[in-house]
């Protein structure tokens, strides 16, 4: 482990370099560079959960922790890891302070693994558009987790108006179990539902996109029924031939009722939030279903001509955090509203953003021409391509 | 009617067999308690098992379901892979039944096919059951009857489907084979056959195809014009244990290279299937199965040993003749060396070297392509003498991998070129921790998906190749080798004929 204090992005791609060397031939064959965006008080939880999925999904972990974004001074801290407490991946665990935080980008796109998918989970409120975190920009594949939110129902909405193909939302991964057992239900019976009702508590996006999906197959609208309690509780349907089935959650079981037949008892237990990540690791092309049950969940339509790749758009949030900024010495002269700034996808051509000087400028892998200086800022990045 | 919550587009969803029983002949040995059900423990806890599943054991103990609960709980939390979890045992365990009875005992499979109907009502399976015949074939005949008797085999009497597992040995030469299968197919229908063959049910065996199929790289070399030869190695540190009764009789010929290498060899041979379908594979892995040329002198290109005392892994073992319950004069082989040839345009004139062994240095599953060594190079000859063959390694167990050789300069200021060795690990570099491949294959029986399991003709095929070797070999004595050697000097010696070597595996 080499641990970098108040360091530069230059410096962490070395030190990962050296790490990868004196670690000896651990980690050959990486399957996806997975970045993990979170805030300080989440980093154990991301930490956990990413090792989990990363002993199934051989990657590069790039967690990155944002903190204080208007702070006069930016700072990059960094860990580097391969092979030790974060599992088999080789991970680079940085701290952003300052400005720099809202160009993570300058940092984290020389430390992608070449040509691997990029893979962007967000452990905390995603940002309202993904465009507005280059982090979520280059990746192919987004994760969000709606229930991270306030208001999740509010929050998935948000997630349907913003949708491109390869969002995802952990809401949605989290029923799986439950997709599996209702989809069983049908494998052996020849009617359909004419009826379905789903208990669960008024505020579960999981439980709106169960909805959403069951709309989308069968042509059934389900209606919710609120229950207390944090999880989606249970699943009735009434069937075309006049029986009813029940899928219902009992303390660590679920229990299957159905007309005609004796109850049956499965193990339903709870998967740790790294399961979860694992599972979406798994696929990293766009998932047809999860678009389909979020545009019947939230009445949007239109999924199928949304463009994958986003267009950066600058965003600042210090601007609506604190709005006395803009006249605080000059120090924050950015542009008010949203101006599309830098249009990065994979390939990264970065324009000049209209920050002040004591702010660190992004820039890339993608940034051969040259034309980026680092000014003013000694702790901007130097932009070497990872070799 | 098919499901509408199914569609081929949500791969989240796994595939889950229709509520369905197992019934397991011989529950109390070492298979089951060791492999099957841990593996059934291993798919409830993965969530790959139906609502309605019973395990129904049939075994001469005189039993309640209490008795075999416990047992089978024991041997799942002992040999399970994935994380003991009370609760998921608890629902499984409580489907567990136990049917005590003999082979030759009517009343007791009468009572089983009761059982089996009484699941209709009581857990709602509708006449769905596979029946895991995991006993001694010398056992088939009396089991397969009373099946047939009491119509447990019937697709149609049953109202579902109705499958049978059977494993190794598939007989002991064509003949008996032949008449085995007849047997099988007789009782169940071909189609609701399922013979097992572990090794095809291991992940980097499966990824040979995808290897081969899924790739444009490797393709264009893989035949007679590149390829100088293929060794496959199945290495074994261990000796017979106590299964003498039954190896001494076998060897090591019958014993793996007629299935396991065999299969093996199909898969790195075959062509291009022209669809991912059990039968299109089939179709071709049959193909190349017929195509297998003997040694046209079997005594001068084929070897046989037998081992005799010596070092294993830093302990002293016994000699084959000195094991418990070997006959002091037994010619029977403990490691075997083939010369094998297949005859296509693709492979003419590409030996195919492949060993097999018990008490070898090391437990290692390989197969091995050698590459011509480049037709013309531009250095001096004193740069390139360390330079070998390039080599693809296709690693089956242990550390399940692919390992690529080629040459490369040597740092410093002189044009050294020197081998080096590139490797990849599936359980690094490939999602998802390797499920055993029992899981897998259990869950296809219930499936009903065929793709790995070979069928009648692939093991008549097999016997076709094995056949004639032990014609030629009776009578004579196999070659002597120290446990903890690679072999007798004989089978170097058949390699060195031709100026190759036995690469160290």
């Amino acid at each position: 482990m080499i641990g970098l204090w108040d360091t530069t992005g230059s410096a962490v791609v070395k030190a990962l370099a050296a790490e990868r060397r004196t670690a000896g031939g651990v980690t050959s064959g990486l399957a996806l560079t997975l970045i993990v965006v979170t805030e300080e008080a989440e980093v154990r939880a991301a930490e956990a959960a990413a090792t989990v999925a990363a002993a199934a999904h051989p990657c590069r972990l790039l967690i990155v922790v944002r903190d204080e974004v208007t702070h006069p001074r930016s700072r990059l801290d960094a860990e580097v890891v391969v092979g030790g407490r974060l599992g088999p991946c080789e991970a680079v665990v940085t701290r952003m302070r300052g400005r720099l935080a809202l160009h993570a980008e300058s940092v984290v796109m020389p430390l992608l693994a070449p040509d691997v998918p990029v893979v962007t989970w967000w452990r905390c409120g995603p940002p309202d558009r993904i465009a507005y975190d280059p982090l979520g920009v280059v990746a192919e594949r987004r994760i969000t987790d709606t229930m991270q939110c306030d208001d999740p129902l509010e929050a998935l909405r948000v997630r349907a108006d913003d949708y491109a193909p390869g969002d995802t939302d952990l809401a949605w991964t989290r029923i799986t179990p439950w997709r599996t057992l209702v989809a069983s239900v049908f494998d052996a019976s020849h009617s359909l539902p004419t009826k379905i009702t789903i208990e669960a508590p008024p505020k579960d996006p999981s439980a709106l996109l169960m909805g959403g999906w069951l709309t989308a197959r069968l042509g059934v609208t389900p209606e919710m029924r609120p229950v207390s309690g944090n999880r989606m509780h249970g699943v009735a349907m009434q069937m075309t031939d006049g029986g009813t089935v029940t899928i219902r959650r009992d303390d660590g079981r679920v229990v299957v009722q159905r007309t005609g037949l004796p109850d049956r008892t499965l193990p339903l237990t709870d998967r740790s939030l790294g399961e979860d990540l694992a599972e979406e690791l798994r696929r990293l092309d766009a998932d047809q279903t999860y678009a389909a049950a979020l545009a019947k969940a939230t009445g949007r339509d239109g999924f199928q001509d949304r463009a994958p790749i986003r267009v950066h758009v600058w965003h600042d949030p210090a601007l609506a955090e604190r709005p006395d900024t803009a006249d605080d010495a000059g120090r924050d002269t950015g542009p008010s509203g949203e101006t599309a700034m830098v249009s990065v996808s994979g390939a990264a051509d970065v324009a000049k953003v209209p920050d002040t000087a004591d702010v660190a400028r992004p820039a890339g892998p993608g940034v051969a021409d040259g034309d980026i200086e680092a000014a003013g800022d000694t702790r901007a990045p130097g932009g070497e391509p990872a070799k | 009617m098919n499901n509408p919550l199914r569609d081929p587009q949500d791969r989240r969803l796994p595939r889950i067999p229709e509520p369905c029983a197992l019934v397991i002949f011989g529950v109390t040995g070492d298979l089951s308690r060791k492999k099957l059900i841990p593996a059934l423990y291993d798919l409830a806890n993965r969530g790959l098992l139906p609502p309605g599943f019973v395990v129904l054991g049939f075994a001469r103990r005189d039993w309640g379901d209490e008795d075999f609960a416990s047992l089978a709980r024991k041997a799942a939390q002992a040999h399970a892979r994935t994380p003991w979890r009370d609760e998921v045992w608890d629902r499984l365990g409580e489907n567990i039944k136990f049917v005590p009875g003999s082979f030759d005992d009517d009343e007791a499979f009468d009572r089983l096919a009761e059982t089996l109907d009484e699941l209709r009502a009581t857990h709602g399976i509708e006449g769905n059951a596979a029946f895991y015949l995991s006993i001694p074939p010398s056992a088939f005949p009396v089991v397969l009857k009373q099946l047939e008797r009491t119509g447990m085999s019937d697709n149609q009497k049953s109202g579902g489907w109705r499958r049978v597992v059977v494993e190794k040995p598939f007989g002991n030469d064509l003949p008996s084979a032949k008449q085995l299968n007849d047997l099988v197919d007789h009782a169940f229908t071909p189609e609701d056959v399922f013979r097992i063959d572990h090794y095809l049910g291991k992940e980097t065996v499966q990824n040979i195809l995808a290897l081969r199929f899924a790739n444009t790289l490797f393709e264009p070399v893989w035949n007679s014009l590149y390829v100088d030869h293929v060794q496959i190695t199945m290495a074994e540190d261990v000796g017979i244990g106590t299964r003498a009764a039954f190896y001494d009789k076998v060897g090591t010929t019958r014993d793996v290279v007629q299935n396991h290498l065999m299969q093996l060899l199909a898969l790195v041979t075959m062509e291009e299937p022209t669809g991912f379908s059990a039968t299109e594979i089939r179709t071709e892995k049959l193909k190349v199965m017929r195509a297998i040329k003997l040694p046209g002198d079997i005594s001068r290109d084929t070897v046989r040993g037998q081992y005799q005392a010596g070092w294993v892994a830093g302990e002293r073992v016994p000699g084959y003749l000195d094991e418990p319950g070997v006959p002091p004069d037994s010619t029977t082989e403990t490691y075997v060396a083939l010369t094998l040839g297949v005859q296509n345009r693709r492979w003419a004139r590409v030996p195919f070297y492949i060993r097999a062994g018990k008490r070898l240095p090391r437990r290692v599953t390989e197969i091995a392509v050698l590459f011509k060594r480049a037709p013309h190079l531009p250095f001096a000859p004193s740069d390139v003498e360390m330079l070998g063959a390039n080599q693809l390694v296709i690693r089956v167990q242990p550390d399940e991998g692919v390992t690529l050789k080629f040459g490369s300069k040597v740092p410093g200021t002189t044009m050294e070129v020197r081998d080096i060795t590139m490797d990849v690990q599936y359980g690094e570099a490939f999602t998802e921790t390797s499920p055993e491949a029992y899981e897998r294959l259990i869950l296809d029986v219930l499936l009903g998906d065929k793709t790995l399991f070979p069928d009648a003709e692939e093991v008549e095929a097999g016997w076709r190749v094995v056949d004639p070797l032990e014609e030629a070999w009776a009578g004579t004595r196999p070659e002597p080798y120290r446990a903890g050697e690679w072999g007798p000097r004989a089978a170097d010696a058949m390699l060195a004929r031709t100026g190759r070597a036995w690469r160290r595996a």
